[in-house]
């Protein structure tokens, strides 16, 4: 291609003056010698006047640190002043902006004309990029959380049930040795009510280790699961739960199997606490690849959007442990009616 | 030995003398029910519903009172237990209680079962309620000889 300078100024120019990059120029003392309409767009009217009138160091009034390996916004050794500008080709800079704060941006800061002295100062803003991230890393770390928590919960409930659970059985059986040993009533009636005590004590610790995490959904799938979990809420709280199902005992994926067991239990649950319902059902079925849930009560229901009853976290998680599957979850709910909760997660 | 039948005659009759609207007692179940605690006799009672449910020994009403051996009084049901709590409390959601008091029933020196009076409005429930309780506690129902201590 041959040269032609007058084409290449102008793309230059346009570039200047239409890029959403912030370009700016500053001299060898720090004084701005120009910036473009994006830069502009983006000072402080007060900053920008200062920037326009090429104060020194103008550019400090809107900086708030740059990012360096052992700080996240700092000015120890400057970008505008450091004697190595090498360093600074590309690093994150945050600027206090016009009506949106302190954002990040990506800059890049380097010499353009040595001779003179004229230093070039881009910035692209990073808000989005950083938004994506974080929320990338926030997905990693709830799914990371959650398996942890199920993790330590299944080594707990096991070994409440495996170890503490049996030795206390022994007790109890030892106990009733305790019969062919004397005939003194008053001792025998005093090791039945301690067989009481420790049997109800068995069933406590029974109860804690199934609350942590059901060794019927490891050994057994979702249907034992489900079954033995609402026959203890019908018998500690007194509702009934229908379940239907017809995925025939089939076993899924270990993790889809707990999303499912935890999201039934948080939306049984809250149909316990806020529907004052006497009946619940659950279907549980597979259909085009996917898997169902879905729960119904005839309660009080709620308004999406009203201030909720409990802490609001439950449905977030609800819909966070969904998306660690790929799955969604569909809550809707009328004032009167009742409320449905519709789960699905592909397969 | 007083009859166990006794039970019912006997917090029906208490009912009438000491006007609450709800008089109920949840006793341990034989071996052969793994002692569960249960509301095994009700008086003025909306629905069969409470009795079937099984009580976690230091949980809802009846739990706390079994595991503590204390009598709780709860004058206004809002001080006690908001909304998306009131689940924990089957009994006061069935029976729509808004005052009560309960108190340990001691037999042995152990605690038996607890026995509960209730009122389906707030403020009813008064210290001198409370005492005609522990009376009742004390002075033996059923089978229970309400002894909180046993003096060989």
């Amino acid at each position: 291609m041959p040269p032609n300078t007058d084409f290449q100024s102008e793309l230059m120019m346009k570039m200047y003056a239409n890029s959403s990059e912030a370009i700016f120029f500053f001299d060898r003392d720090g004084k701005t010698l120009s910036l473009n309409p994006a830069a502009a767009n983006i000072m402080e009217n007060d900053v920008l006047e200062q920037l326009i009138a090429g104060a020194d160091s103008a550019i400090c009034e809107a900086c708030r640190g740059f990012t360096s390996e052992s700080e996240n916004q700092t000015c120890k050794n400057c970008f505008f002043e450091s004697v190595e500008p090498a360093n600074f080709t590309s690093f994150q800079i945050h600027l206090k902006t016009k009506g949106k704060g302190v954002v990040p941006y990506t800059a890049t800061f380097h010499t353009i004309d040595s001779e003179r002295g004229i230093r070039v100062f881009m910035l692209r803003d990073l808000t989005t990029q950083f938004e994506t991230q974080k929320k990338l890393h926030q997905n990693t770390m709830m799914r990371h959380v959650i398996e942890a928590q199920e993790n330590e919960r299944k080594r707990i409930s096991r070994e409440l049930h495996d170890s503490v659970a049996q030795e206390l059985l022994s007790a109890v059986v030892e106990l009733r040795a305790l019969k062919y040993m004397t005939g003194d009533q008053k001792v025998l009636d005093k090791a039945e009510d301690t067989k009481a005590t420790l049997t109800r004590l068995l069933d406590d610790i029974r109860n804690l280790s199934l609350e942590l995490r059901p060794a019927s959904l490891d050994d057994f799938g979702l249907e034992a699961a489900f079954r033995s979990h609402f026959k203890r809420i019908e018998e500690s709280y007194g509702i009934s739960i229908e379940l239907v199902s017809s995925i025939n005992k089939k076993r899924f994926d270990s993790e889809i199997e707990t999303v499912f067991y935890r999201i039934c239990q948080e939306a049984v649950l809250n149909s316990i606490k806020y529907a004052f319902v006497e009946e619940i059902k659950v279907h549980l079925y597979e259909e085009d690849s996917h898997l169902h849930l879905i729960t119904v009560d005839e309660g009080l229901g709620f308004k999406e959007g009203q201030s909720p009853k409990g802490t609001g976290l439950g449905l977030f998680g609800m819909r966070e442990r969904a998306e660690l599957v790929n799955g969604k979850v569909e809550i809707s709910s009328e004032l009167g009616k009742g409320t449905t909760v519709h789960l699905s997660v592909p397969l | 030995m007083k009859n166990i039948a006794d039970h019912q005659t006997q917090i029906d009759q208490f009912r009438v003398e000491t006007d609450f609207d709800l008089v109920a007692i949840a006793l341990i179940e034989p071996a052969e029910n793994q002692y569960v605690l249960k509301w095994k006799y009700a008086s003025g009672n909306i629905s069969t519903r409470i009795k079937k449910i099984l009580l976690q020994s230091g949980k809802g009403i009846a739990g706390m009172v079994f595991k503590t051996g204390k009598p709780l009084i709860v004058k206004d049901r809002g001080d006690f237990a908001q909304n998306d709590d009131l689940f924990n409390f089957p009994i006061l959601v069935f029976e729509n209680l808004r005052s009560f008091g309960a108190v340990p029933l001691w037999h042995n020196g152990r605690v038996a079962g607890v026995l509960l009076g209730g009122y389906r409005e707030e403020g009813l429930m008064t210290e001198e309620k409370m005492v005609l309780l522990t009376q009742k506690a004390s002075s033996g129902i059923g089978n229970l000889d309400g002894k909180d201590l046993i003096l060989h």
